[in-house]
């Protein structure tokens, strides 16, 4: 199976590399460009009077772009971590969301010259002690966007821990809150998103770098004609009309004139190194961490709410029901944003609080579930046997009652274990670097998916297989008892 | 009721879905008696049974057993002090056993001694090896019921209910879930427990066993009794047809 998997994909991805871009896109009449819409205002976001419509400064680029080679933009939407493997599976012709150009991705795509660039804001707390540049922030928190060139020059910086945000706003929230010493993005970003809040203040800028529009390497003939485009929009004052439109026009973007220079730059010098499978491990160890005490709050959690149900009054009961509806029907993914972020002004917990907490009171409402069927799979006369030896409602749930019922529900509750454990890569989007976000993360600094995702997958099944053959075992078991 | 009644029943009726099940049943049960209740299918006798631990509440007269009276209309949740205390003083045999199945023979038996009276692990462990050895089970004592008989599994199951000292066991149609060939090791201990003086009724099909064992009989058809007296006087010399008919005679 991993084998066909891969086939698939090294054919795939041979197959989208074709030297003849710029011809397909002539036949097809589209400029397809790729970019995330959850990068927000001002990038390429949804239309708040009219949500069906993206806009922003990035489209109105790409609608001159396409118009000047004869061609129609077509917006397709990309988480914006992946959209240079997508790029690159041909999944878009061109990247114009924000990329900024370090050498990492020149090593693995093309760039033309940049439309926009940018400096890197420090941002902090208006009660903050003085704070002028990273070094001022040894041994503190600061959050940024994975796979930015902020988040490489945090890595670059001794002393400091980068925490990882997808979206634009939190980082600022969790400044807010506290849970941050200091946000390092885009000034665009910083700008827009947290320097609005009146409690946040820029102490000032770390580096600067560009934005530019990626195109795959093996089509130059489509890099030569995009960077064209873009060099006649910035000759005759197009583009500085969009930027000024998007209130994004300042000085530096006067010397935005400068041809394209295709440096000299490492070509696939990244290999997975010792560091990064030091690195796996950790967030392995995280994520048995995170799965294990998610569990058991889950198993202990789903046992009250089954008692509340069973022995409970009225409002006791509906109470439990409406709590089960609510966590089985909405998204984990939903329920740890809202605790973590939509909490944070009432309960300030811990990124990895919140996520044990969130997949644990989850997981609660299975395995409530899982009880209730098990209850309910014991037969009357055992509790009428326990009732007749003079024993009360709460010993016999105790003693005779709940250690049956636990049996009858053992393998689903190995079987949640597993599902637990893959369900823990969703509390990345709060900051929490277990295995799957340290695959993404790996993935960026070895300019490559394949091998951080089979290791990935190597580690998950390595933790997930004993448990599998566990509930087996235990479905075993469990047959000759109750024949 | 004087001292030597141990159950007493006056008015019983009982209305099941719609239905009455009992009609006015009167009888009692001195210390040390058998009773024996006979009747066809569909009579009455597992609910009047259960009527007298109040696992089946009735609605209507008055049931006084081991010193303590039961009333129509109780409930598990108000009432529940009460009923436990005197579920604590009567035993109570299943058709089909329901015995412990996560509990060896041996904890089953010293279940309620050790968490209902409070007895320590050794004492309770000691009374549930006394009775198992009385029902000739002291070498299945560290088994699980799903490996016994079922003839076993029911002697395990009058050991949990002695286990409590009951001052009346209730056994409701204890032979009638067994193979043919293991009646004859429950009844048995039955007849043991009735020469050893232990007060019981037991609802039960077995004719021959009632004549030999009971010291009284009552014969229950459609929810009233039909006759009553001693197994001489119900069982040799019937004087109703419904008892006729239960006994196959013309």
């Amino acid at each position: 199976m991993l084998a066909l998997v891969l086939c698939v994909l090294i054919y795939r991805a041979h197959t989208a590399a074709a030297d003849d871009g710029l011809a397909r896109a002539h036949a097809r009449g589209t400029l397809r460009w790729g970019a995330d819409i959850q990068g927000g205002e001002p990038y390429a976001f949804q239309d708040p009077h009219d949500r069906t419509r993206i806009i922003g400064f990035e489209v109105d680029i790409a609608d001159a772009l396409a118009r000047r080679l004869g061609l129609r933009a077509e917006f397709v939407q990309n988480d914006w971590l992946t959209l240079v493997p997508s790029l690159e599976r041909g999944d878009f012709d061109v990247i114009l969301n924000g990329l900024e150009v370090t050498p990492a991705r020149r090593a693995r795509i093309a760039f033309t010259r940049p439309y926009y660039r940018f400096t890197e804001t420090l941002v902090v707390r208006g009660d903050a002690p003085a704070v002028h540049g990273l070094t001022d922030l040894h041994g503190q928190r600061v959050g940024t966007l994975g796979g930015s060139l902020a988040f490489d020059l945090l890595k670059d910086t001794p002393g400091i821990e980068a925490v990882l945000y997808e979206g634009v706003e939190e980082p600022y929230i969790d400044l807010e809150e506290g849970r941050l010493a200091a946000v390092l993005l885009d000034n665009i970003i910083a700008t827009r998103y947290g320097l609005t809040r009146p409690a946040l203040r820029m102490a000032g800028t770390v580096g600067e770098g560009a934005y530019a529009i990626g195109v795959r390497r093996d089509e130059p003939d489509l890099l030569r004609a995009v960077d064209l485009a873009l060099a006649g929009m910035i000759d005759d004052g197009e583009l500085r009309t969009i930027l000024t439109r998007w209130q994004l026009w300042d000085e530096r973007q006067s010397t935005l004139g400068a041809a394209l220079t295709l440096g000299t730059e490492p070509v696939g010098g990244a290999h997975l190194t010792l560091t990064h499978i030091a690195l796996f491990l950790r967030a392995t160890g995280f994520t048995v961490v995170i799965s294990t005490l998610a569990m058991a709050l889950a198993v202990a959690g789903g046992l009250l709410l089954s008692i509340a149900r069973r022995s409970g009054g009225r409002c006791a009961r509906a109470a439990v029901a409406t709590y089960i509806e609510v966590f089985r029907g909405t998204p984990v993914l939903l329920q740890l944003y809202v605790l973590y972020y939509g909490l944070a002004s009432v309960l300030r917990l811990s990124a990895f609080t919140a996520a044990v907490a969130g997949l644990g009171l989850n997981y609660a409402a299975y395995e409530a579930e899982l009880y209730r069927a098990g209850i309910e799979a014991i037969p009357v006369g055992q509790t009428e046997a326990a009732l007749s030896l003079g024993m009360s409602h709460a010993l016999t749930l105790r003693r005779i009652v709940l250690p049956q019922a636990f049996r009858v529900a053992l393998p689903g509750i190995a079987n949640d274990f597993i599902a637990l454990l893959k369900d823990s890569s969703l509390v990345s989007v709060i900051t929490v670097v277990e295995l799957t976000k340290q695959m993404t993360i790996t993935a960026v600094d070895v300019r490559g998916w394949l091998i951080p995702g089979v290791l990935c997958a190597t580690l998950y099944l390595a933790l997930s297989y004993p448990l599998s053959r566990l509930a087996r075992r235990l479905e075993q078991r469990l047959t000759p008892a109750t024949a | 009721m004087n001292d030597g009644t141990v159950v007493s029943v006056q008015a019983l009726h009982t209305r099941l879905g719609g239905t009455d099940v009992l009609r006015g049943v009167d009888f009692s049960v001195e210390r040390g008696q058998v009773l024996a209740i006979v009747g066809p299918s569909g009579s009455g006798k597992t609910t009047l049974l259960r009527a007298l631990n109040y696992l089946t509440p009735f609605t209507g007269g008055e049931v006084a057993i081991a010193g303590y009276r039961l009333r129509p209309g109780m409930s598990e949740r108000r009432d529940a002090t009460l009923l436990r205390t005197i579920r604590r003083r009567v035993g109570m045999v299943f058709q089909s056993f329901h015995l412990f199945p996560h509990m060896t023979a041996a904890g089953n038996v010293m279940e309620a001694p050790r968490h209902v009276l409070g007895l320590d692990p050794a004492h309770a462990r000691a009374r549930a090896a006394a009775l198992l050895e009385r029902v000739g089970l002291a070498s299945h004592a560290d088994v699980h019921p799903h490996t016994l008989s079922g003839g076993q599994q029911q002697r395990v199951a009058i050991a949990r209910a002695l286990a409590m000292e009951p001052d009346v066991l209730l056994l409701d149609e204890p032979t009638s879930a067994l193979d043919p060939r293991l009646v004859g090791e429950v009844l048995a201990v039955v007849a043991d427990l009735a020469a050893g003086g232990q007060t019981m009724i037991i609802v039960t099909h077995e004719i021959t066993f009632a004549r030999r064992v009971a010291h009284h009989v009552v014969v229950l058809a459609e929810g009233s009794i039909a006759e009553r007296g001693t197994p001489a006087e119900v069982l040799d010399r019937p004087r109703t047809a419904a008892t006729r008919a239960l006994l196959g005679m013309p």
